[in-house]
């Protein structure tokens, strides 16, 4: 059982919710294991007051070319759809580390055995956090001046599962291009954080085109609810079949929450109410599901 | 001059401070706009466009595909990828998750059967142009849902908006950065001659705002910060503490503004639709700051 939480636009309130829905379940009895796969921005550590807990290096393969072996064919260089490895002009290959993917192309199409060898570089890290709210934190980190998410977010994303107890609750990253979809893939639930502006609503749309691409049952969570025009949500919903479970009001007590690290579900705020409503309704879609 | 906004957390304001200072500084310099956010792009709403002069698709994403009929079902292809994109559908086919691809070809190069697996262009997006209401020019771009490759769409952006500045003899590329601190922003801030951050005083939005000046090191460009939303967490001044440590100048303090939001279903920039609200004030001090000491 896998659920995500995303939302196309950045800043939505994608980990407010996550957070605070993850605490919710957690205290119905529901285990879970928490996966922050937003690998450029990773927050939810800071929206539950944590440090996070035991690091580990992603390491990604890069080719080492072994020059005295190399016969300069340049076949790796051709195979690499990254063209991160450039060619003299006798055919002497050279990387380029930052284009690199690590994918091994090169290696598997090298005629010389032992001509290519194995480097490996640091990407980012992953973290284990055992957090006071009953369930296990996996965050991913990408390290700054890599570009590409992807090898992070399945790193982390293995993580989580290889630690994974009950429910795999996934916290994806902004945006709807494939390193969100990698984080969202084998949900049986998504849940699309929104905000009722132009902007929130235009991004809300390419979200649910991907849960319908996913063939996933898809929620809508309008955060905000009282600064835009959330009925053009509802219909937006509608069109792509998904249901709108709840409405967050702006709220200062969940800016404070948030700021000081307190899952706002915690308190005695009328706003922990919503989530604890929408942990219920959670509930009750995994009692059906079985 | 090239100037890039970039935030690392998303949903802080950056588009909403871009179309502001594009509102002010536009009477005065030759502007180009960037949206450089491919997966989620909103400066073209702010700024009011509806419609696209010129829309181009960009082709250069590559997925793998595998033809079921000639597959031996060996499983190598789904053993090797190295991002977990091959699975066994329903029928027990293996196939590609064309939302997962990254067209790297490792699952054609290993697969046995020649011909089974191969790598297809498709389109990962469409780049598009358009003129504001405000005279100047706009590119923007839109990745299709899942594919890869969002960076190279910024880059082709970039590229055009050079073209456009030449042809119209324009001075100034002012780029609205994703969130985040990966390949797309790091293709907004490549070649990039300043860069503004925007960050609110949260931890989160510090940590990631921490993450994308790192980035911004990476390319020696010089920094600067705006604070929005102010004064949402009064008594944190972890983030005004770490750019003075860093010695990123501070170009102004945006308070919270209900007026914000409401410009935003205007789709108007703030500054336009409520000039006297304390948000405008604040950016228009802001604006002058810029053209002083970036722009000259």
């Amino acid at each position: 059982m896998q659920i995500a939480v995303s939302g196309g636009k950045g800043g939505t309130g994608k980990s407010t919710v996550a957070i605070n829905l993850a605490v919710a379940l957690n205290n119905l009895g529901i285990d879970l294991t928490f996966a922050d796969l937003d690998v450029e921005a990773p927050n939810d550590h800071l929206l539950l007051g944590v440090e996070l807990g035991s690091e580990e290096p992603v390491m990604q393969f890069m080719p080492k070319f072994d020059y005295s072996k190399c016969t300069k064919c340049r076949k790796c260089a051709e195979v690499c759809e990254e063209h991160a490895i450039i060619t003299l002009k006798d055919g002497t290959p050279f990387l380029m580390p930052n284009l690199c993917s690590g994918c091994r192309a090169c290696e598997i199409v090298c005629p010389v055995p032992g001509a290519i060898q194995e480097a490996f570089r640091v990407i980012g890290h992953t973290y284990v956090t055992e957090t006071p709210y009953g369930f296990t934190l996996v965050t991913g980190k990408l390290k700054e001046g890599e570009e590409r998410s992807m090898p992070l977010v399945v790193a982390a994303k293995r993580k989580a599962q290889e630690l994974q107890e009950g429910i795999l609750f996934v916290d994806t990253a902004a945006g709807t291009g494939n390193t969100v979809s990698k984080a969202v893939e084998f949900s049986n639930l998504l849940i699309a954080v929104t905000e009722p502006t132009p902007l929130g609503i235009h991004d809300t749309e390419l979200i649910l085109e991907l849960g319908n691409l996913m063939e996933m049952p898809t929620w809508v969570v309008i955060n905000r609810s009282d600064l835009g025009e959330k009925e053009r949500v509802y219909e937006l919903a509608d069109k792509y079949g998904a249901e709108v479970v709840a409405e967050i009001p702006y709220s200062e007590n969940i800016v404070r929450s948030y700021v000081e690290g307190k899952p706002v579900v915690l308190t005695e705020y009328p706003e922990a109410r919503i989530f604890k409503g929408l942990a219920k309704k959670v509930l009750e879609f995994l009692g059906g599901g079985e | 001059m090239q100037l890039a906004i970039a935030s690392g957390k998303g949903g802080v304001g950056k588009s909403t401070v871009t179309a502001s200072l594009l509102y002010f500084l536009k009477d005065e310099y030759g502007l180009i706009a960037v949206d450089a956010d491919a997966e989620a792009p909103n400066l073209g709403l702010l700024l009011g466009v509806d419609d696209w002069e010129e829309e181009r698709d960009h082709i250069g994403a590559k997925v793998a595909r595998i033809e079921t009929g000639s597959c031996i079902k060996c499983g190598i292809c789904m053993e090797r990828c190295p991002y977990g994109c091959i699975y066994i559908d329903r029928e027990g086919n293996y196939v590609v998750n064309e939302l997962t691809c990254e067209g790297c070809n490792v699952c054609g190069l290993v697969c046995p059967v020649t011909g089974t697996i191969t790598l297809e262009e498709v389109r990962s997006g469409v780049v598009r142009k358009a003129t504001t209401r405000y005279g100047f020019p706009i590119i923007s771009a839109q990745l299709d849902v899942g594919r890869p490759e969002s960076g190279k769409l910024v880059t082709e952006e970039k590229e055009w908006a050079k073209r456009v500045m030449e042809e119209l003899n324009l001075e100034h590329m002012i780029v609205d950065s994703a969130a985040g601190i990966g390949c797309q922003v790091i293709a907004s801030l490549g070649g990039a001659d300043a860069a503004i951050l925007i960050a609110e005083p949260t931890p989160a939005s510090l940590s990631d705002v921490q993450r994308a000046y790192r980035v911004v090191q990476h390319f020696r460009e010089p920094a600067y910060l705006i604070v929005n939303k102010a004064d949402i967490n009064p008594g944190f001044t972890g983030l005004v503490d770490w750019a003075e440590r860093e010695g990123i100048p501070i170009l102004g303090e945006v308070p919270y503004d209900g007026a914000i939001p409401r410009s935003m279903s205007l789709l108007k920039p703030i500054v336009e639709a409520f000039p006297e609200s304390d948000a405008s004030k604040a950016l228009k001090e802001i604006a002058e700051r810029i053209k002083e000491e970036i722009l000259g």
